[in-house]
């Protein structure tokens, strides 16, 4: 027995003076640590903090596809064109001393850079660095292991040249009416040489990374936190307000607003869900805001596949939802019914289901179903299926109000199904498997053919509007009105008259209406919560969502705080 | 040196150390038992990673798909399930998965970053470790005083209080007596931070050498971080650590009344010794032996209490890392962090009986 | 149990009365008067067996005693237990002719009336499930009136009732409670009858209503029904696999046994939850696979405690014995071997459906158990949870049903182990 004592007591020794000796000499140097002792009664005077629970996957323009990573991105990089701050529909140049010049066929863009830009860490921002950047997009993009990024450019670029050192020039390979669009996002920002490599991706530089946009990153633990420090190099018009901002990653939303409350956090974005902001709204020292967001619900139809091959099916479905109901017994009113699947305040976004079928009107939809044989003798059997988790955990409390609603027509008997979402994305979009089912979408820029087109060409993500085939971009359409449909989507995407697009579209929505391609349903705005001595700079539209608007860009440098 | 190898010294060298000097200084019978530990133990680990790694890719869902959403088309996804290695045949991809896990490489992440494997548990383990070492510690002192006491007040009030106390504590269900901590001590009171392992502002000045919080805090001298990190682990460590300690007063109770009703009690019974020496001072010792071993072997309960605990408190741990894989379908993480929970398991419950064996000469193999 | 009565004082007192008593009395009164052995144990066993059967009962036929249909929509959201639910109101201004919801009918083809109301509040779908009725009702009577008025939604009350005074409403449908606070801003309005036609007490909830108005007590009494079967069915499947195992290992022995043993102590000591959610994850969300997720933890643990006994009893000297003169296996087994391993099955058995129970809730707790919609103590507090500040009921009464369930079994089987466990008989 007593051996053993000091044996164990002996082996513990060795192993704790083995971690001294393994740390000390590297713990010595350490300064001792910046005034961050005070207690944490709220935060810091010039340190804000952002509470998220979304993961950074990549630092690296050529990969990142994530909402989060392009946030980040876009704070510490500049891109020739950006986002008016509170804005969602007003493009300005940021490096770019103008919006740039197009040519006649529309396929050559032409930009120069301003004076004197440079990155965080001192290297100039030359045309050429730009350009390399770009054909670094290009050729490792597809590659990169997140492998989406690429596919905002290789479709649509031929090459990108400089021909001198402030003049950079795009060539496309065919008119693409939303490439403004495309250089305002995070994808075609300049990556710095000093941190990313030429030649291959690479998701997590060591810290510090250094931008062209008003912030670097000074460190970053995965999945705790990022730290961000003004660039010094920075002369743009976004000039930081305060010293420090820390985006602090949470788990879950729940704890993220108790964090919030306990004043752990300034400022909670993303993803808070509906209840927890109606829990915090009304607080005393917190506001709760909305912002209109691009993030839409719908219910996708297998126009292939029984019952949904049937047009009265389909319409009868659209005839019975009520969407405001789902808004109040569900979220409390804070979402907002969709009527066509491009929101509002996109070019030429229309209320066509609402003008088409006036929902709910059950008489309407007892007329649909009575005309393909189906009464309450012999109900329509359905089954819908769902992601239990993906789309927040209300998606079922919502789906059981749909069930309420095509029930309540009598001639309609639902059955839910849920099934987990990797499983589940796969049987929808794939197009062979479910007859009807909940899908997402948000915008990957924001335009109204990223509204629409995804739901139409080739498979039309399960709705085999447009049957995928070999070696075309669009598919077969399955019938007259889908062929009009994809004609009229090609004629759209390349029309670059605003007011002639904007028509275009709207003929797009009542034709995608009547065949009820997808069933828009609602779209869930964002909701940003935060402290009260938060504020958002008054120089821009909507300091009240301190200025992020229906692009959901957040420019962490229009935050003041006052304690 | 990573984080992760710093720990696994920490407890491999003792362990090693430990296992060396049992096996030259024990009987024969002893170094027979535990070779043939030592060699169940090690297929028992690989028949578990063989059964996930089948298992996962089984599973109807791919993590690309998962990650991708209906963003994926057909050719995209795969591209990108080519560039992981995916579309490689099976067995090729399991003769890759074998050679990960002798070369304790893991692979890397299959989402979002991509990381290395051993790169984020580096991250999640010693998270785990500071979760799970002081709530054991909490509820072996709640579990040991209570069930002795228990034991010594057999059929009285107390006993029958504690045996309550035990049963009720079992019955709760750790996320919700979590939910209610974090609103009474948390939004209540205000008093404790109700989430993460440290203060963010303060996290920043943390110099990550064993990413165990307390001790990189500890040994830095780095006050404000470890009052900070003390804090934050209150709440989640009482939780754990409350529910835990219900089961080792039911085990301590029993052993120290079978304890009590040795014959040699009963000789000192009635030689006059006082109840109380009896007790704490007779009993107890002897009653610790099997105590400590059974408790021991709750690393099980103390693992799955964990995954529950760490979701409340958005404890970035080892449970909360295998739920979040598994449902983005993160094959390397999953097997990676089964692999290692099976090896922790059996490396315990290995340690636990040789040092039974070592402390109770009456064990004979 | 004849073994255990001499050691009771009451025993020693007057051991005859006890020995003729128990020859003569019924099973019943066997049961009663055992409470002077166990004390405390007797009613520990006794209290959770009355739970049990209680809980079982209610498994049984949860309709009886659940007010409500558990997955329908029978309330307002967030109702608290015990309040009544704000009835939906038609508000309009003094003068008009309008009283009631039929009186916005109008001729077919003529303009819909437009009828204000709240957004984020029921009376929307009030309105139009009302309207809806009535016009079924009117549509075929002569006149060719039409209830179908247009429903104007407006952020606030405030907004709603400004809308009737100015006439861009004919009317608004409010809630009663909340139009009165205000009313006296709004001198030119007033109420009218209550479009659904119930009273101010009506529809009362006693745990409250969740987050999509359903009664919160009918869904805790249908979870009754899931918990158990859950609860029961793994340990019954655990049971059924564990015990011809653990019989069979330790009667056979032998590389069988111990191959055996090796697979079920690596599955033993593997934490079960984490093993669970391996396995729901792979089997998908449904309550066949969740039982078979849970089953398979606990075929272990009966593996392992059936044969422990069933080693120790074989050798015991009457075994042998029979052995000697020619009983078959399968007779021992039957005879000597199963018999014996009765009470400490028991044991484990009723700890098993308090832990099926406790990994259940667990599972659901992490999203990974049941079908979401389904009426699930678990599915209810992970949707609770996100509601824990606004309204505590929602959380409260699932993790209290819960805890009392888990307690009623696992004190069965405290209460039993404590009799039956020879290590802490007193001597």
């Amino acid at each position: 027995m007593k051996s053993t004592k000091w044996f164990l007591v002996t082996s513990l020794l060795i192993v704790v003076s083995m971690i001294l000796g393994a740390c000390g000499p590297a713990a010595t140097p350490t300064a001792a640590p910046p005034a961050a002792t005070e207690p944490p009664a709220g935060t810091p005077a010039d340190t804000i903090i952002i509470g998220t629970t979304d993961a950074i996957a990549s630092f690296d323009p050529a990969d990142a596809y994530a909402f989060r990573d392009w946030e980040i991105i876009k704070n510490i990089n500049d891109g020739l064109l950006k986002w008016q701050p509170g804005t969602g529909d007003q493009l300005m140049p940021s490096l770019a001393t103008d919006m740039g010049t197009i040519s006649e066929d529309g396929l050559t863009y032409t930009f120069t850079l301003k004076d004197g830009i440079k990155f965080g860490d001192g290297t100039d921002l030359t045309a050429q660095i730009y350009a390399d950047s770009i054909n670094r997009l290009l050729t490792i993009g597809p590659d990169c292991p997140n492998g989406v990024a690429g596919a905002l450019a290789t479709p649509y670029l031929a090459s990108v040249t400089a021909p001198d050192a402030k003049t950079i020039v795009f060539t496309l390979k065919q008119p693409v009416a939303y490439f403004p669009q495309l250089l305002a996002s995070a994808t075609y920002t300049p990556a710095n040489p000093n941190n990313f490599p030429a030649d291959e991706c690479l998701l997590f530089p060591e810290a510090p990374i250094y931008g062209t946009g008003p912030w670097f990153v000074s460190q970053y633990t995965q999945n705790e936190q990022i730290v961000f420090e003004p660039n010094p190099y920075y002369t743009g018009d976004l000039k930081p307000q305060v010293s420090r901002i820390i985006v602090r990653q949470f788990a879950d939303p729940q704890t993220e607003a108790l964090a919030l409350q306990n004043g752990e956090i300034d400022i909670a974005w993303r993803v808070l869900g509906y209840e927890l902001f109606g829990q915090l709204k009304g607080t005393p020292g917190i506001v709760a805001e909305t912002i209109d967001g691009g993030s839409i619900r719908y219910l996708v139809l297998n126009h292939t596949m029984a019952p949904m091959d049937d047009p009265n099916v389909a319409k009868a479905i659209a005839s019975a939802i009520d969407r405001d109901e789902i808004s109040d017994t569900v979220y409390g009113g804070q979402v907002t019914p969709l009527y066509s699947m491009v929101p509002p305040g996109f070019l030429g976004a229309q209320e066509t289901f609402d003008a088409m079928f006036a929902s709910p009107n059950l008489d309407k939809a007892k007329e649909f179903l009575a005309a393909s044989g189906y009464t309450e003798a012999n109900p329509l059997q359905l089954e819908m299926w769902y992601p239990p988790e993906h789309y927040g955990a209300e998606t079922a409390a919502w789906m059981q109000v749909i069930q309420k609603q095509l029930e309540a027509t009598g001639a309609i008997k639902v059955t839910l199904q849920a099934q987990e979402w990797s499983t589940y994305v796969t049987a929808l979009t794939g197009g062979e498997s479910y007859a009807i089912g909940v899908l997402g979408w948000f915008f990957d820029y924001p335009d109204p053919s990223n509204y629409l087109e995804p739901f139409v060409y080739n498979g039309g993500l399960g709705t085999n509007v447009s049957l995928a085939k070999e070696g075309t971009d669009y598919g077969e359409p399955i019938n007259e009105k889908a062929q009009q449909l994809v004609d009229l989507l090609n004629q759209a995407a390349v029309e670059t008259d605003l007011t002639k697009r904007a028509e275009l579209y709207k003929q797009v929505q009542d034709v995608y209406a009547e065949l009820v391609v997808t069933l828009p349903l609602f779209f869930n705005p964002e909701y940003i919560v935060y402290r009260d001595y938060i504020h958002g700079s008054d120089l821009f539209s909507t300091p009240e969502t301190l200025n992020i608007a229906g692009t959901i860009e957040f420019n962490y440098s229009t935050l003041t705080k006052t304690p | 040196m990573s984080p992760i190898a710093l720990i696994a010294l920490m407890i491999g060298v003792p362990a090693v150390l430990l296992l060396a000097y049992v096996f030259i200084r024990g009987s024969t019978g002893l170094r027979h038992y535990i070779l043939t530990r030592i060699a169940l133990t090690l297929p028992m680990v690989f028949i578990l990673a063989t059964l996930v790694f089948f298992v996962m890719r089984v599973l109807p869902g791919d993590p690309v798909r998962s990650a991708l959403g209906p963003k994926g088309s057909p050719e995209l996804i795969q591209q990108i399930r080519g560039q992981l290695g995916l579309n490689d045949p099976l067995i090729v991809q399991y003769g890759r998965f074998l050679g990960d896990m002798v070369t304790l490489d893991f692979g890397n992440s299959l989402i979002g970053g991509h990381r290395p494997i051993v790169d984020e548990m580096s991250e999640r383990f010693p998270a785990t470790l500071e979760l799970v070492i002081p709530s054991s510690i909490l509820a072996l002192l709640i579990g040991v005083w209570g069930g002795t006491f228990a034991a010594s007040k057999r059929k009285r009030t107390a006993d029958y209080l504690w045996r309550i106390y035990s049963v009720v504590i079992y019955s709760l269900p750790i996320f919700w007596l979590g939910l209610i901590m974090q609103l009474v001590f948390g939004i209540q009171f205000g008093w404790l931070p109700i989430s993460g392992r440290i203060d963010p502002i303060i996290g920043t000045t943390i110099k990550h050498i064993t990413n165990l919080y307390a001790v990189d805090a500890l040994i830095t001298g780095n006050w404000a971080a470890l009052g900070s990190v003390l804090q934050h682990l209150v709440l989640p460590t009482v939780t754990l650590g409350l529910i835990l300690s219900g089961v080792f007063v039911r085990m301590t109770r029993i052993n120290v009344i079978e304890t009590l009703q040795a014959d040699y009690i009963a000789a000192a019974r009635a030689r006059g010794i006082r109840e109380r020496i009896l007790v704490y001072g007779h009993a107890l010792k002897n009653a610790m032996i099997p105590v400590i071993t059974l408790i021991g072997l709750q690393v099980a309960i103390l693992l799955a209490g964990a995954v529950l605990t760490e979701t409340v408190f958005s404890w970035p741990g080892m449970g909360r890392y295998l739920v979040e894989r598994i449902s983005s379908r993160d094959y390397t993480a999953v097997q990676s962090v089964i692999t290692v929970f099976a090896l922790l398991v059996a490396l315990i419950s290995l340690a636990v009986d040789v040092i039974y064996s070592l402390v109770d000469p009456r064990v004979r193999y | 149990m004849t073994e255990t009565k001499e050691h009771s004082p009451e025993t020693v007192a007057e051991p005859m009365t006890w020995e003729a008593e128990l020859q003569e009395i019924g099973l019943v009164r066997r049961i009663f008067l055992a409470r002077r052995w166990y004390g405390a144990d007797w009613w520990f066993v006794t209290i959770s067996a009355l739970m049990v059967l209680g809980f079982i009962t209610i498994a049984l036929f949860p309709g009886l005693f659940a007010p409500h249909d558990p997955d329908a929509l029978v309330g307002p959201r967030f109702l608290a237990p015990g309040a009544h639910p704000d009835l939906p109101v038609l508000v309009m201004t003094v003068d008009s002719p309008v009283n009631e919801l039929i009186d916005l009918a109008v001729p077919e083809g003529q303009p819909r009336p437009a009828v204000a109301v709240v957004q984020g509040v029921p009376t929307g779908s009030a309105l139009n499930e009302q309207a809806q009725i009535i016009d079924d009702q009117i549509k075929n009577e002569p006149g060719g009136l039409r209830l179908r008025p247009r429903i104007d939604r407006y952020p606030s009350l405030e907004e709603a009732l400004q809308a009737v005074v100015d006439g861009n409403a004919l009317a608004a449908v409010v809630q009663t409670t909340e139009f009165e606070e205000i009313a006296s801003q709004f001198p030119t309005l007033r109420t009218g009858e209550s479009i659904t036609g119930e009273t101010a007490t009506a529809g009362g909830f006693i745990l409250g209503t969740n987050d999509i108005g359903q009664d919160v007590l009918s869904r805790l009494l249908w979870g009754t029904r899931v918990a158990l079967i859950i609860g029961f069915s793994a340990s019954i499947v655990a049971l059924v696999l564990g015990v011809p195992l653990g019989l069979f290992a330790g009667f056979v022995g032998g590389s069988f046994d111990r191959l055996l043993s090796l697979v079920m102590d690596s599955l033993y000591a593997f934490p079960g939850l984490i093993l669970a959610i391996a396995i729901t994850a792979v089997l998908g969300p449904s309550m066949l696979n969740i039982i078979v997720a849970i089953a398979v933890l606990y075929i272990p643990t009966y593996y392992r405690i059936v044969r422990g006994q069933t080693l120790s009893v074989k050798e015991e000297v009457y075994v042998e014995a029979a052995k000697s003169i020619g009983a078959r296996s399968l007779e021992i087994l039957q005879k000597y071997i199963f018999p014996n391993v009765i009470p400490s099955v028991a044991i484990i058995f009723s700890v098993n459906v308090a832990d099926a129970i406790l990994t259940g809730a667990g599972l659901s707790f992490l999203g990974l158990g049941l079908p979401p919609t389904i009426a699930d103590w678990g599915i209810d507090l992970a949707r609770g949870q996100r509601f824990i500040q606004t309204a505590w009921w929602m959380i409260t009464f699932p993790g209290l049903a819960i805890m009392l369930v888990v307690l009623a079994f696992s004190m069965m089987g405290e209460g039993l182990t404590e009799i039956f466990n020879p290590k802490l008989r007193e001597r």
